[in-house]
């Protein structure tokens, strides 16, 4: 065996060597190693809150979906309601004027009826006064009267 | 592997193989040996490359193993490099192949530390256990190259030695475990306190009548750490290295003799020792992390009356 200055030499590097890897080797290798462990947990974790948060949605959205059927199926009805209750109302009104109208034409019919009637009586009085002028001037000429007034009386008569 | 034959012996080709690449100084009057034969004496002190084992243990302690600082550093400045990208690159949505590489050692070692190592506010024994057990595995690793295949070309560059593998040097295991001692006293003393450390040592574990004796049982310990640590290291690699180096020296030699056979069990033999040895060599760095983790945590310790 051989002892000589190369230990000393050697001493000095593996002393250098030791400070350098101390110093700017090992705490950036392992710090980084940490913060990505530390990553990967929390990464870890993220993920699994928001696998709950999804199934909280979906029940969510289920529950959502059950209340918006609920209340549109509400809103139909409603709506079905309303149409039938403005139909009746409607139909009623319609019902009504009908009535109404027809009452009035009813009238306006009796009206013209009586109306009529009356220019006819009216028509029939100057006929027969008419007739009655005609036979009285012919009382004067001839004495056929009678046979004036049947005429008259056919003439009115058809 | 056979080149290496040319006019060496095979103890030759195995104490080559073992001598480091040495850079030190000759005193002046020491007589060199040229490959000629010729002598030359050296007029003055001479910072060089040893050329021998004589001249190695001439140079004595102030000399350095150039190849094992070599192979170390690079090896070293690149596992920071690799990992000093991975870091500044990181992306937490895009890791690349490279960045999830190191992310797994990183996760290792910081998994096995904290098991480990009971003391969180001390930050520097996890960084300093990934760099042992990258370091020590990427060192080791070399062990895998083929015995010849970096000092061959070297020696023919007119590197007169080259040992690849920084921890077949005791040298290398033994910075590293006192490296790893001292920071186990600093650690011990500045969490015990001084007095504190002292009674560890002195009261334990028979009692303050039996002083010498905790003392000395408690000093023996103490050293056997670093000891351990780095004879255990060196004593594996070495030994691994040796077995690789018996084989292509029995492929090399006993090939004249007995003909392709051998070359062609010599091969397979290797590459089943290689096979076996990638276990040794990952076992050995993570024994050498794991038990400089434990020694910080036992010098965190609190002193505690048995």
């Amino acid at each position: 065996m051989d002892l000589n200055a190369t230990l000393l030499g050697q001493m000095i590097a593996f002393g250098l060597f030791v400070w350098f890897c101390w110093k700017f080797v090992w705490p950036p290798l392992l710090t980084a190693m940490e913060e990505r462990a530390k990553k990967i947990e929390q990464g870890l974790k993220d993920s699994e809150a928001s696998a709950k948060k999804i199934v909280e949605a979906e029940e969510e959205s289920k529950k959502m979906l059950a209340k918006a059927k609920s209340e549109a199926k509400q809103i139909m009805d409603n709506a079905k309601a309303q149409s039938e209750k403005i139909v009746d109302e409607s139909k009623s009104k319609a019902t009504e004027e009908k009535e109404r109208i027809v009452g009035s034409a009813q009238a306006e019919i009796e009206k013209e009826v009586v109306n009529a009637k009356k220019s006819l009586e009216k028509d029939f009085s100057s006929n027969v006064m008419s007739a009655v002028k005609k036979i009285v001037s012919k009382e004067v000429a001839s004495n056929d009267y009678q046979q004036t007034i049947d005429k008259s009386l056919n003439e009115f008569r058809k | 592997m056979a080149a290496d034959t040319s006019g060496r012996t095979f103890s030759e080709y195995l104490s080559h193989h073992l001598q480091n690449l040495v850079y030190g100084k000759l005193p002046a009057g020491y007589e060199r040996v040229n490959k000629d034969g010729t002598v030359e004496v050296l007029e003055k002190d001479t910072w060089t490359f040893a050329y021998s084992g004589e001249e190695v243990s001439e140079m004595g302690f102030w000399a350095f193993h150039v190849d094992t600082l070599f192979f170390s550093i690079t090896l070293g400045a690149a596992f920071l490099f690799i990992f000093a990208r991975a870091a500044k690159n990181f992306s937490m949505e895009k890791p690349t192949k490279l960045q999830s590489f190191v992310e797994m050692l990183v996760d290792f070692v910081d998994n096995t530390v904290k098991g480990t190592f009971k003391s969180a506010k001390n930050t520097l024994v996890a960084p300093m256990a990934l760099t042992i057990f990258v370091w020590v595995l990427l060192m080791n690793l070399m062990d895998l190259v083929p015995v010849d295949l970096i000092p061959y070309p070297a020696e023919l560059l007119g590197v007169p030695y080259l040992k690849v593998v920084p921890t077949t040097d005791i040298n290398l295991t033994a910075a590293l475990a006192l490296s790893v001692f001292g920071l186990y006293l600093f650690f011990s003393i500045r969490s015990k306190g001084f007095i504190g450390f002292i009674k560890s040592i002195t009261l334990h574990p028979f009692g303050p009548w039996m002083l010498p004796a905790n003392l000395f049982v408690e000093l023996v310990d103490m050293l056997a750490k670093p000891l351990s640590l780095a004879l255990r290291l060196y004593g594996n690699l070495y030994a691994g290295e040796m077995i690789f180096l018996l084989i292509a020296g029995m492929v090399a030699w006993q090939l004249t003799f007995s003909g392709i056979m051998i070359g062609i069990l010599g091969t397979l033999l290797s590459l089943a020792w290689a096979i076996f040895h990638i276990l040794i060599v990952v076992l050995q760095a993570f024994i050498f992390m794991m038990l400089t983790t434990v020694y910080m945590n036992m010098a965190h310790e609190k002193f505690e009356q048995h």
